[in-house]
């Protein structure tokens, strides 16, 4: 079993498979083919991190385990931060191990409009998998603490349904740093669970291995190259190249893996069309009493019950104070004195299932470029959202909320709360994330509308195949995480059984 | 160009009765952690931004002078109204000098200490670096 990060001199390997990316998609994918018994390298453009290593502070989150330091922005009507994992293990190293069954509508949808079928029983299978894999399951009353508490309290007083989320976080302590990663090592997140399968295979991992290209020659891939880089620096090292013999598998990211297939030399009309996401916002509760909201599960509270009227999806989020310093308004004493409040705030987040659909390209030096902005429906979506989020928290006690978005005063009172339903649709006027990026490289039956075809082969090349979120059509209104491994998981399996 | 950084940093987070404000100190240890680590196109958004606040008093307090110059309380009200100023690309530069403060400022030890946290450790490295076999 070898591991290889960073190194100064050239590096040539041959494998029968080579995984680009580690995360949900890709270390699945390389735990599957090499427990098929396939010698496989996975390559991960972050460094490897073991819990013990993961950083205390956000700043260090940022440079450790963050793409670009989580400072990549659309480029669109407004500026919105993309926020990507870039570590071994990926995503779900910093993600909240928050497990969703792939919605059935999906399969339909992808099935009338698209001509996807076939998939949703393999993918479900693989689900059931999973989930036993990563010991899935809800969080706890004694891990909630009492913020997700108030939003559980909260949203039954306003009456619509919602759950403690459930999660791949066995033993979880409620330390309230899923966002950093738990340096406990309670999360089940794929660079403890599936990168230690490939080395125990004989595989390869390489860490801090940014992919330039992959190479084809005749119409095959046969393999990929880059240049390792220093995890603290950034500065560039020696060369690798790995050889495929069978298949390169790209699961770098939806928006990395349609800029390496752009900067490979694959053309097609639909490569870097239909990205899409999941544009995330915050409403912050000021409580009589201390909410603490970094002590319990980081995100132990869910509801779907917005997810296909109006469309969103709401979460709890704890975020520690050097975060909500630059999510307040305003600067100077008025932002200090609004900071006093820190410990009786609750955070609670929205994920919009944006129909709006965007583009990524590689840009200068071949970075993706990423052009998204928000139409009127999905802002609409965003302030019944917002609103929605702000009566969860009167109904559970709060004095005040503070709505974010310019136009509105700083907070409201629970008579202001449908003042909300007046607020700005500029997306300038709001704060907002990227995160559950999808689409780019996107799957479908029709050989001109679809990058990639139903079981995730690229039109055009030979032996490659995209495992990660590139591939998904649609928005899925849900976290993405169970439904990348598990699509990831059914195309490998596939894959293996007509031989590459 | 550190001293300019430093100061508009520490313009966002003032000492309150309430709350520490950001030392300086702190300030530096996260400008000398930029400096090492941080890819380009952070440390020049952190740069512009620095900028864009020391010379645009005119437009938030109407005054033609650096905010390096104004009184304090000038300082403040400077601070916040350029930080919700409607020049949306203007905002944006002052975001990520506002951004990057409070990471500064929320990590410091008193502050954390005031708002019932423990003090944050030093962040350890990857122990993974390097050719390895595990």
């Amino acid at each position: 079993m070898t591991h290889r990060s960073a190194g100064v001199r050239p590096t040539h390997l041959s494998a029968d498979y080579v995984v680009v990316g580690s995360g949900a998609g890709g270390a699945i994918a390389a735990a599957e083919l090499a427990r098929a018994g396939a010698r496989v390298a996975l390559i991960e453009a972050g460094a490897w991190r073991q819990p013990q290593d993961l950083p205390h502070s956000i700043l260090g989150t940022f440079g450790a385990t963050l793409d670009q330091w989580g400072v990549s922005i659309t480029r669109g009507r407004a500026l919105w931060p993309i926020v990507q994992g870039r570590a071994v293990g990926g995503g779900t190293v910093v993600n909240s191990a928050i497990i969703v069954r792939t919605p059935a509508d999906l399969f339909e949808r992808w099935s009338s409009e698209l001509g996807i079928d076939g998939l949703a029983d393999a993918v479900w299978a693989a689900q059931d998998e999973i989930e036993a894999e990563l010991e899935v399951g809800p969080t706890q009353p004694d891990q909630l603490g009492r913020h997700n508490a108030l939003a559980l309290a909260g949203a039954a007083a306003a009456g619509y349904p919602s759950h403690p989320t459930v999660r791949a976080t066995p033993g979880c302590a409620g330390a309230g740093t899923c966002l950093q990663g738990c340096r406990r090592g309670h999360k089940r997140s794929a660079d403890l669970v599936y990168v230690p399968q490939v080395l125990d295979a004989g595989g390869w991992v390489l860490s801090n291995a940014p992919v330039r290209r992959v190479l084809v020659q005749g119409g095959k891939a046969v393999g990929v190259a880059g240049r390792f880089i220093d995890p603290i620096t950034g500065r560039p090292g020696g060369t690798f190249r790995v050889d495929a013999d069978k298949a390169v598998i790209l699961a770098a990211s939806a928006a990395h893996t349609p800029t390496l297939l752009q900067r490979s030399g694959v053309r097609h009309p639909a490569l870097g069309e239909g990205f899409r996401a999941h544009p995330g916002t915050t409403s912050f509760g000021i409580y009589p009493d201390p909410v603490d909201m970094v002590q319990g599960a980081s995100q132990g509270w869910a509801s779907t019950a917005f997810r296909t009227d109006p469309g969103y999806k709401l979460e709890t989020l704890s975020m520690p104070p050097e975060l909500v310093a630059g999510r307040l308004m305003g600067g100077g004493k008025a932002l200090v004195d609004r900071l006093a409040a820190y410990r009786h705030m609750a955070c609670f987040v929205v994920g919009i299932r944006a129909e709006s659909v965007g583009t990524v390209r590689a840009g200068w030096g071949g970075a993706p470029v990423v052009r998204y902005t928000l139409d009127r429906a999905d802002m609409e979506r965003a302030r019944h959202a917002i609103w929605t989020l702000a009566r969860t928290h009167f109904a559970a006690g709060a004095e005040a909320v503070v709505p974010g978005v310019v136009g509105l005063p700083y907070s409201l009172g629970p008579d202001q709360v449908d003042r909300i339903l007046q607020a700005s649709l500029d997306p300038r006027h709001w704060v907002a994330i990227l995160s559950h990026l999808f689409g780019g490289a996107v799957m479908g039956a029709d050989p001109q509308r679809a990058v990639c075809d139903p079981r995730g082969r690229v039109r055009g090349v030979r032996g490659l195949l995209v495992v990660d979120a590139a591939v998904i059509p649609s928005n899925l209104g849900v976290n993405p995480q169970h439904t990348i491994m598990a699509l990831s998981r059914t195309f490998t399996r596939r894959l293996l059984e007509e031989g590459a | 160009m550190r001293w300019i950084l430093t100061r508009a940093m520490q313009a966002f987070f003032p000492h309150t009765d309430a709350l520490p404000g950001l030392a300086e100190e702190a300030a530096h240890a996260h400008l000398d952690r930029l400096d090492a680590e941080a890819p380009l196109l952070f440390r020049l958004g952190l740069i512009a931004g620095a900028l864009a606040f020391t010379l645009s008093p005119l437009l938030t307090v109407g005054l033609p002078l650096p905010s390096l110059w104004l009184s304090a309380e000038r300082l403040d009200l400077h601070a916040d109204r350029a930080a919700s100023h409607p020049l949306y690309l203007y905002k944006m530069l002052i975001f990520t000098l506002k951004m990057n403060a409070g990471l500064a400022w929320g990590a410091q030890d008193q502050v954390r200490r005031a708002l019932a946290l423990a003090p944050l450790p030093p962040d350890p490295r990857t122990t993974l670096a390097g050719e390895v076999t595990p």
